[in-house]
């Protein structure tokens, strides 16, 4: 217990390091990640509504919004743990003297984990305000559901990219793991249509972590609540979290550790 | 709570410790032991094994046998214990480019578990220590070589360690901050704490270190203080002649074969008991050296490791 409370402690101040890193770019930093659905909303939400019937009777721009803070969440994730760690680890060599401090690979991960969390969180946040500024969220008490929820969606998706930067040989195929892996969740994950009729596709969802955080994300911003539902996608995105997370740390610690 | 240290009390001790990276063995049973106020420097030429035992101490490198242990710990049990008690100073400075001087020590003085009111004390009295104070609010990009490397060392001293470890602390400085470093050494070691360092330049070893250890192929291949190692493995006087008269110096040389002559670069080195000798050398022989000196750590380096008669591998 004590041991679990020193590696919180320690993991913290790398959370801290991080952040004092993006608070300097802090525009340059979240307007990507603002614009980008916005941008999105406009052209596939609103452009298309039209020409779309009504989806579970709304409209296409209504499905679309929840999917929109998922998908922050997914690509914040993603490439703060792939490009973003990469550099950190490989290039600006900050664990190296980070391990000659009481932090040891464990409070690493730990504490890119936490960062994740809060970055993750404040774009999903952000980008809920947005979507309900647009009237697409059905409650305004839901807004504070969806860093809670961009948060923790973050973390498998975040794991993956430490993952990718533990296998990776070079920067570039990073582009292999986002064609491969991250581009087919984000298009095949539920954000554009509804699952549910496809056999296969539906069961290959199942093991996408992405999926659950944006069945989550869609029953907040619709008011569409299933105890059940909301139980097992809860347990899905932790489920993923516990075990990438797990292999991202053993993965991690072979390359700082000889 | 850690325990103190005392005078004396062996801070570091490597008992036959190996590593192997895959096939290849970097360390090959490694003895060594640092007591409590000493400064121990490791020389060796590169890929001896020096920095790789240097992250056995840590616990980056885990070591594959043999017996370790710093303050007591076992750095691949209990790392923590050992780095809360030590100060690093690595071969690359691995500062934070995009931060400012203090934004990055504030950072790492959350690392290593100073509180904020005891931190920013600390670091203004190891900037101007350090003749960093204008520096302060300067992003790290902006900074010199030699300015860099004395933020790493401000960093290295901020948790006020027992024990420093440099490794090349001065490669690639200009002689002025070299003797800068060489200086905070020393007052870092007039506290009583203890430095253990690796370096290429003999003349740094023989300034700081109360003892030399010399490092080949991963094993310790000679160590002791820096003038008893020289009076024992090369005592006498090294005079340095032009390659070209080496046939005037040979039938010379053959008559004395308790001399030592050997080849370095293009020139002959002929080490002798005085330098009466050497200058009798000269005489017979007609050449005049290039340099006439007492023999150094470099004399004992070369001979050690073997590198006097071959180029580097």
């Amino acid at each position: 217990m004590n041991e679990t409370l020193d590696s919180l402690r320690l993991a913290w101040p790398v959370a801290l390091r991080n952040w004092t890193v993006f608070r300097k770019d802090f525009l340059a930093n979240i307007s990507p990640t603002l614009a980008d659905p916005a941008l999105m909303m406009t052209a596939l939400g609103m452009g298309l509504s039209p020409y779309i019937g009504q989806i579970g009777g709304m409209s296409y721009a209504h499905y679309l919004a929840p999917g929109m803070i998922a998908t922050t969440s997914l690509f914040t994730a993603f490439f703060e743990c792939s490009y973003g760690f990469y550099v950190r680890m490989s290039f600006e060599n900050i664990f190296k003297a980070m391990l000659t401090t009481p932090i040891g690979v464990a409070e690493i991960v730990l504490g890119e984990f936490i960062w994740l969390f809060i970055r993750a969180s404040l774009m999903a946040g952000c980008v809920g305000l947005v979507l309900a500024g647009m009237g697409m969220v059905a409650n305004p008490w839901v807004l504070p559901l969806f860093p809670l929820l961009g948060g923790l969606l973050a973390l498998p998706c975040g794991a993956i990219g430490l993952i990718a930067s533990a296998q990776v040989a070079n920067i570039n195929q990073f582009q292999t793991v986002y064609s491969f892996l991250i581009a087919p969740i984000f298009y095949l994950s539920g954000v554009f249509f509804p699952l549910g009729d496809r056999p296969v596709l539906d069961a290959i969802t199942q093991i996408s972590p992405f999926h659950h955080g944006v069945r989550l994300l869609q029953m907040a911003a619709w008011g569409t609540w299933n105890p059940g539902e909301i139980l097992y996608h809860v347990a899905a995105l932790l489920a993923f979290t516990g075990g990438l997370g797990y292999i991202a740390y053993r993965r991690i610690r072979l390359k700082l550790i000889s | 709570m850690p325990s103190a240290t005392n005078p004396g009390d062996v801070i570091v001790r490597a008992r036959g410790v190996t590593k192997s990276f895959g096939g290849f063995a970097a360390l090959r049973g490694l003895d060594l032991e640092v007591r409590a106020g000493d400064c121990v420097g490791l020389l060796g030429p590169n890929g001896a094994g020096k920095s790789t035992f240097i992250g056995c101490l840590f616990g980056v490198v885990l070591r594959t046998g043999g017996e370790l242990g710093i303050f007591g710990h076992d750095p691949a049990v209990n790392p923590r214990a050992i780095k809360r008690r030590l100060g690093v100073v690595p071969q690359e400075n691995a500062l934070d480019e995009g931060l400012t001087v203090e934004e990055n020590m504030r950072v790492y003085a959350r690392f290593v578990g100073l509180e904020k009111n005891a931190a920013e004390a600390r670091l203004s009295e190891l900037l101007a220590h350090m003749s960093l104070e204008h520096k302060r609010k300067d992003p790290i990009k902006t900074l010199s070589g030699g300015m860099k490397r004395r933020l790493t060392f401000v960093r290295a001293l901020l948790s006020d360690p027992e024990l420093l470890i440099l490794d090349e602390p001065t490669t690639g400085l200009d002689p002025a901050v070299r003797h800068q470093l060489w200086d905070k050494v020393h007052a870092f070691r007039q506290a009583g704490r203890t430095v253990l360092l690796t370096t290429h330049y003999m003349h740094e070893a023989e300034v700081l270190c109360d003892r030399i250890v010399i490092m080949d192929k991963g094993a310790v291949v000679g160590s002791g203080p820096p003038r008893g190692l020289i009076e024992r493995e090369t005592p006498g006087f090294v005079g340095i002649f032009p390659g070209d008269a080496s046939d005037r110096l040979r039938p010379l040389l053959e008559a004395r074969p308790d001399w030592n002559a050997f080849a370095q670069g293009r020139n002959t080195c002929v080490r002798a008991p005085s330098l009466d000798d050497l200058m009798a050398l000269q005489h017979q022989s007609g050449v005049t050296a290039l340099q006439l000196r007492p023999a150094n750590l470099e004399d004992v380096y070369l001979k050690l490791t073997g590198r006097g008669m071959e180029d580097d591998e």
